[in-house]
């Protein structure tokens, strides 16, 4: 398993999403992939975070900050 | 990794060159106090980590003085490692030149690598990295350590820091609770600016903002002091066990010392209930009622004798009207039942006509006054008058007495004051009650007091019958008392500074709650849903941090206690502790012996060695989980303060574990007192090893001059 897929997997595993957001664990995606093209918009930005920071191509501060905000922005 | 040799040359007291051929798992190195084990351990250390100066100082004395002057040598520490299979050899050297007798020039160090293949060819590459590569300098300072004092490697507040680095994901997640504050912030400022467009809420918002930062404030200085506050309670209840010690009858202590905490608790509720605030229930709202029962009596008779008034009427009423439904009945019966004929017939004018005449012209008969026929008709006329005549005020037959029953509320009304009587009654002795009531508290504190006054006697002489000189004792005893109250006190302090903490976090939390409403109703809805989404993201990057932190220390805490019990098999070991401790700006972990969940301050030396070695071993085996790689140690003198038995013990269970070990240690020496001649003891047949070898000087030799020192290693 890829680096970045675990980190994503170990945030995916906290409490709050289940509770607040009741996402169904078997709707959870596996890898940051498919993270990305998810409808829930917190594991998207989550995936978009990962992506960011641990993926093949690592982002500015800034250039993280607009994808995560703006992804938000549009899609709430 | 595995070192497959040392070699020492011309580096003090290791004169020409010495080999030590080591191999995987326990290498012991045995040697008298001054015979060249700690010299192995520092020529090791130099190799590593050696700096450029006063190298003259670490030639051999003995070669020194058999060169010529204008002779060279080399003094060189070599390591021959063996990693996946490769072998390379780290060399650091420098070369002496003897200018005249006890003086040599000598050379800057250089540090040569070669790397050897599967194959066996070499490659000559830069000494420092291949050092780096192989054997990291973080894994290095968890590695080798010098006498027993080393080994508490949590002294220093960044150990931990570093172990975590090393070994734990934690320092991987670090990143993304940066990342999710930064995110967070930002979302936060998009709604501010939002909401303070919304000028009708302008002041209020700016109040709110201020508020929260001064808030802020507070809490993080509050943490600070309690802090410190928390620190010193753990400084002093460590002097107190330490003067503890002293005294012989140690369980008498601990029952008197639990006696007078109880007590002081049983003081403290006692002065905690103690309220003395009387004019409260002089300003009480119900004060003026205080003479209310003699008015409530008078008004509850009068109730009452209106109620049975009513009573009576209704009674009277309801008999008349039973006494009317009656007649009714009675004529009924008269007629025989048959119908009567309706009023007015005959009409007026016919009765009038019939009884002028005297003559009932109904039935033919003559009806004279005052006879029965003549009345009978006289009473058809008038009832009939009186049918045509209207009466305002004639009550319906079906009509209550009286409409409304206020009778019944005024004597709900006399209930319920008669119910709250008893309260009023109370107001009157209420004030004398508290007085009571607090002088009673009073003497309980005084006899509380008095009982504390002879626990604390009964202490000293405990602390009397102690282990220790008289005239220390009177310190010991004097700071003992010291100690007692500033505890008392900075537990009081603690208690003040969690329960301000407490207050600040809730009016924190109302604040905000209070601007979010303004966001909820100002700001645009896009962007308080981003910075909601934003703030879970956070929690959950925090959380998963400190999860993988502690499950780090967890793991760290489970491996140490495996190695303490078996170390101190058969015997009291308590349970190795870790505790994760939240400090303004950084966290740090304290180790601790704990007894039954109580903190064992002063254990002895052996007992904290191998709590310490134990907490090296399972960093050991983290470091191989981590890595996948095996790393050395290397000890030196780590159990002086083990005695022979225990230290055979954990030789024999460091045997069992994986990675190499290199261990200097001066037991399982004998010298005979008659011949003066040193020998290896029978025991040490009996402890397992993979290799061993004795460092000696060789014979004879002038302590006092260094020319004759040339340490020998024989390979056992």
């Amino acid at each position: 398993m890829a680096k970045k897929d675990e980190v994503l997997k170990s945030f995916l595993t906290h409490e709050l999403l289940f509770r607040k957001y009741e996402v169904q664990e078997e709707n959870l995606p596996k890898t940051v992939r498919e993270a990305l093209t998810s409808d829930i918009s917190i594991v998207k930005a989550i995936a978009l975070i990962v992506e960011g920071l641990d993926g093949t191509s690592p982002v500015t501060e800034h250039v993280l900050r607009n994808q995560v905000i703006q992804f938000l922005n549009e899609a709430l | 990794m595995i070192i497959r040799k040392i070699q020492i040359e011309n580096y003090l007291c290791y004169y020409d060159t010495n080999t030590f051929e080591l191999s995987n798992g326990l290498n012991i190195i045995l040697g008298e106090n001054g015979e060249g084990k700690t010299k192995f351990y520092e020529a090791i250390d130099w190799l590593f980590n050696g700096e450029n100066r006063e190298l003259d100082m670490l030639v051999s004395a003995k070669k020194l003085n058999e060169a010529e002057i204008g002779e060279s040598f080399r003094v060189r520490v070599s390591m021959t490692v063996d990693q996946d299979g490769k072998k390379s050899i780290i060399t650091k050297s420098f070369l002496a030149m003897k200018e005249k007798a006890n003086h040599c020039y000598t050379s800057s160090f250089m540090i040569e690598g070669i790397e050897e293949n599967k194959i066996g060819e070499r490659i000559q590459v830069d000494g420092k990295t291949l050092l780096d590569n192989i054997f990291p300098f973080q894994i290095r300072k968890y590695s080798m350590f010098k006498g027993e004092a080393e080994l508490n490697i949590f002294e220093s507040e960044s150990a931990l820091t570093d172990l975590i680095n090393l070994f734990s994901d934690a320092k991987h997640y670090h990143k993304y609770s940066e990342k999710g504050a930064f995110l967070r912030e930002k979302a936060e400022k998009a709604v501010e600016e939002s909401s303070k467009l919304d000028k009708k809420n302008d002041s209020l918002y700016k109040r709110l903002e201020g508020e929260i930062f001064q808030l802020e404030r507070d809490k993080d200085s509050y943490k600070v002091h309690l802090n410190a506050t928390e620190e010193e309670i753990l400084k002093i209840e460590g002097y107190l066990q330490e003067a503890e010690r002293h005294v012989s009858n140690a369980d008498a202590l601990e029952i008197i010392n639990n006696r007078i905490k109880g007590i002081e608790e049983k003081i403290s509720f006692a002065t905690g209930r103690i309220d003395e605030n009387y004019t409260t229930s002089l300003f009480d709202d119900n004060w003026i009622l205080v003479n209310f029962e003699a008015f409530q009596r008078e008004y509850a008779d009068k109730v009452s004798a209106h109620s049975k008034k009513r009573r009576e009427l209704q009674s009277e009423y309801d008999k008349q009207k039973g006494i009317r439904e009656g007649e009714k009945k009675a004529k009924a019966e008269l007629l025989n039942n048959s119908v009567p004929l309706p009023i007015g017939v005959p009409s007026k004018s016919h009765m009038e006509e019939m009884l002028n005449d005297e003559i009932c012209k109904v039935c033919n008969r003559e009806a004279k006054k005052g006879s029965e026929a003549y009345d009978y008709m006289m009473k058809r006329l008038i009832t009939y008058l009186q049918s045509q005549s209207v009466k305002e005020s004639e009550p319906e037959n079906d009509n209550p007495l009286f409409k409304f029953d206020y009778t019944n509320r005024l004597e709900s009304l006399s209930y319920s004051h008669e119910d709250n009587l008893k309260n009023l009654r109370l107001i009157r002795t209420r004030i004398t009650d508290l007085f009571e009531f607090n002088d009673k508290r009073k003497r309980e504190i005084e006899e509380q007091n008095e009982k504390l006054e002879n626990e604390k006697s009964e202490r000293e002489k405990i602390l009397g019958k102690s282990s220790i000189g008289a005239e220390k004792l009177s310190d010991v005893l004097k700071n003992y008392n010291v100690w007692q109250k500033e505890i008392k006190n900075k537990n009081q302090d603690q208690n003040d500074y969690n329960s301000k903490l407490k207050n600040i976090e809730y009016d924190l939390k109302t604040k905000k709650e209070e601007k979010d409403n303004i966001d909820k109703n100002s700001a645009s809805s896009f962007l308080i849903k981003t910075r909601n989404i934003l703030r879970d993201i956070e929690t959950i990057f925090i959380d998963t941090k400190e999860n993988k932190f502690d499950e780090f220390i967890e793991k760290l805490q489970t491996k140490s206690n495996n190695f303490f019990k078996r170390i101190n098999i058969d015997s009291f070991t308590g349970t190795i502790v870790f505790t994760r401790r939240n400090k303004v700006n950084r966290t740090i972990v304290e180790v601790e012996l704990q007894e039954d969940g109580r903190k064992f301050y002063k254990p002895n030396q052996s007992l904290e060695t191998s709590m310490h070695i134990s907490i090296l071993f399972a960093i050991s085996e983290l470091a191989f989980e981590s890595k996948n790689q095996n790393f050395p140690m290397i000890f030196d003198a780590p159990t002086s303060s083990f005695g022979e038995n225990k230290t055979a013990q954990f030789l024999n269970l460091i045997f069992e574990t994986e990675n190499q070990k290199i261990l200097l240690i001066k037991d399982f020496l004998y010298t005979d007192r008659m011949t003066k001649i040193l020998s290896i003891k029978k025991e040490f047949e009996n402890v397992k090893r993979d290799k061993a070898f004795w460092v000696k000087l060789e014979r004879p030799f002038d302590p006092n001059n260094l020319k004759t020192i040339n340490s020998q290693v024989i390979a056992l």
